[in-house]
């Protein structure tokens, strides 16, 4: 009888362990977020290694039926070409001053198929917020267990800056002429958020 | 580079170009220089400036003062010495800036984010420990000291300073030419290096006169051998170093010749000196330098088993031998004449110079210092690391030392050197000149690179 309820109870806490919510912070060195380009002299790549944010999700994650929380920014300034100019003109582009951060918030994540081995694709929407200009976007996502303290995301998503009121930079720089940008650009990005240490 | 001498100044600039922007202020004329971008609505894009205090207000604190002038990130806040002529002149010439004869004024100032230190080498040690520990971003001129436990002392401050520039003033790791060049000696179109030499030449006293003999006794540092570093440590260390980053390897010893040839006016340190430097791999490095004989100026030769390269100024070329593989991109490059030999010119941009019609022969695109250079890199990454180290903050929400080390570990800086090479380079120098003086050849120990 004592057996049984010793494994009864044991059950019940493994149960309360699988649902318990757990925030997975942003770390140092813990991602990456490049974005390519088009212009009218050659491609262009910014790259930025700031990415802040977090995820709340239980231990089952990214298995489970648990809806998981997810915020990420970047700092605007932080995105950077290696051309001082160039990032002059991107960072103004992007209104950096008034509106120093890009911000993701998830509302809704859609698996495409089943997790397996700690590893699923998804379809993640969400509010994303450019030069202060808000748009839903749906971009698809590969999250993955690395332990059960650390979860790896990754993904691509292709925008327009116009979508976000961003004209599409025509800067002269000196000594480089006159460059065009164009209006289509691919973020990727790795991120790989981890519950804090006590 | 401290081998300016006041009564000399015009001169050395004239002749070598040492300071463009020191000569052009002179003259009252205004150096051109590429403008910033411009946005759609034509606003010039400018970065935030840095507000910097100068403190050392000799010959080589007002060259960097007229640099800095030219440069649109910098804002000279304030200047100090002790020496109230010097105090007046600089303040004159920065109108705006605070002036003070107190340099621990500049260090308490909170307006002040970086503080360039252009004092005498042996004084070095505490004002820019205090200004580290005051949170400020520093520049200090090379030698970072003239005791290796002096600059031990501040290699220590500088890495525990996480989230701060501590930059020493070995400009030519700044120098965008020496970077360039750096591309064909590592691809190995040089081949092996098998030796290297490097010369300074410039007829000067380095003595200079004052009113009083305490006056005069402070002026002339340099002259005392208690506490000057030599002509290793004062003109040296800039090539010396040079050569150790062209070989990438930590020299094995060094031994040191010279003595008082011309200058026969009292002084010990020598005004003449040869040094040879040893290297692991086999090869030496050699190391002249006179202030009895100008002929020759300042030059480094790198001599590989496939070629040479020579460096003077901001120009480069390569001396091929004659049993080396043909480089595909030889073929389109300009050779200039020496004496006997042809030397292929090094020139950056050279193809995008062509392109926009500009003569790369006439149009070098580096006719800036390597002062002006590493003045420029040191701003950007105060800027740079500034802003990482308050996004970081905002980012990941932590003070952690370690936490931001790793983050700011992520950035591209603008390259420059850092404390690891200025303490390199500083040992190097310092037992450069203990050889010369004790006649001894003195074999380099791991101890004095390492910090506790």
């Amino acid at each position: 009888m004592r057996t049984i309820l010793v494994a009864a109870g044991l059950s019940v806490g493994m149960a309360l362990n699988a649902a318990e919510t757990a925030r997975y912070e942003s770390q140092p060195g813990g991602g990456k977020m490049r974005i390519d380009g088009t212009a009218t002299v050659k491609e262009w790549t910014v790259e930025c290694a700031a990415i802040g944010g977090f995820i709340e999700a239980d231990a089952d994650f990214p298995g489970g039926t648990g809806k998981p929380k997810v915020e990420i920014n970047i700092p605007v300034r932080q995105i950077k070409s290696g051309n001082k100019d160039m990032d002059a003109v991107m960072h103004d582009a992007m209104k950096q001053q008034a509106h120093p951060r890009i911000q993701f918030r998830m509302t809704e994540l859609k698996a495409k198929g089943v997790a397996t081995g700690g590893k699923g694709e998804f379809d993640a929407t969400g509010t994303l917020m450019v030069a202060g200009v808000t748009r839903t976007n749906t971009m698809p996502v590969t999250i993955e267990r690395v332990s059960s303290t650390k979860l790896k995301v990754t993904g691509t998503a292709t925008v327009k800056m116009t979508d976000f009121g961003i004209k599409p930079p025509s800067p002269d720089i000196p000594g480089g002429g006159i460059i065009k940008t164009g209006d289509d650009v691919k973020m990727t990005f790795e991120w790989t958020p981890e519950v804090e240490k006590p | 580079m401290q081998h300016s001498n006041a009564g000399d100044f015009s001169r050395r600039d004239f002749i070598r170009g040492g300071s463009m922007a020191a000569l052009l202020g002179l003259a009252g004329a205004v150096e051109l220089r590429a403008a910033a971008p411009k946005n759609a609505e034509g606003k010039e894009l400018t970065g935030p400036k840095v507000k910097v205090g100068v403190i050392g207000l000799g010959p080589q604190g007002r060259d960097i003062i007229s640099t800095l002038q030219l440069n649109p990130t910098a804002e000279i806040a304030a200047v100090c010495d002790h020496y109230p002529v010097r105090l007046r002149r600089s303040a004159t010439n920065c109108p705006g800036a605070k002036a003070t004869d107190d340099y621990k004024t500049i260090i308490a100032d909170k307006e002040v984010k970086a503080v360039i230190v252009a004092t005498p080498s042996h004084l070095h040690r505490h004002i820019a420990i205090e200004a580290l520990q005051a949170g400020k971003h520093v520049y200090c001129e090379a030698p970072m000291a003239s005791t290796i436990e002096d600059v031990k002392a501040m290699a220590v401050a500088a890495r525990e300073a996480v989230g701060q520039v501590f930059q020493p003033g070995l400009s030519l790791r700044a120098d965008p030419q020496r970077h360039f060049l750096l591309q064909f000696v590592r691809s190995n179109a040089a081949g092996r290096t098998v030796a290297m030499r490097a010369q300074w030449h410039k007829k000067q006293s380095w003595r200079q006169p004052a009113g009083d003999p305490e006056r005069e006794k402070e002026l002339n540092w340099r002259l005392d051998s208690r506490i000057s570093p030599g002509l290793a440590g004062e003109i040296g260390i800039h090539q010396m170093d040079m050569m150790t980053w062209l070989i990438k390897e930590r020299p094995k010893a060094v031994t040191g010749f010279g003595g008082v040839m011309h200058w026969q006016d009292g002084r010990d340190v020598a005004d003449t000196a040869q040094f040879v430097i040893e290297y692991p791999g086999g090869a030496q490095g050699i190391f002249e330098c006179t202030l009895a004989n100008s002929f020759d100026g300042e030059y480094e030769m790198l001599y590989g088993d496939l070629a040479a390269i020579m460096l003077r100024g901001n120009k480069a070329w390569m001396f091929k031998e004659v049993d080396s593989p043909l480089l595909g991109w030889e073929v389109y490059a300009r050779r200039d004449v020496f004496y006997k030999e042809a030397g292929i010119a090094l020139v950056m941009n050279a193809t995008k110079l062509v392109a926009q019609g500009d003569n790369p022969v006439e149009d070098a695109p580096f006719a800036n210092t390597p002062l002006s250079f590493a003045l420029e890199a040191f701003l950007n990454n105060v800027n740079d690391v500034g802003s990482a180290v308050e996004d970081a903050r905002d980012t990941f929400g932590t003070d952690d030392k370690r936490k931001l080390a790793k983050h700011l570990a992520t950035l591209k800086l603008a390259p420059a050197a850092t404390w690891k090479e200025g303490l390199e380079a500083a040992v190097v120098a310092i037992k450069a000149n203990e050889a010369l003086t004790s006649g001894r050849r003195v074999t380099f120990e791991k101890g004095w690179f390492e910090l506790a």
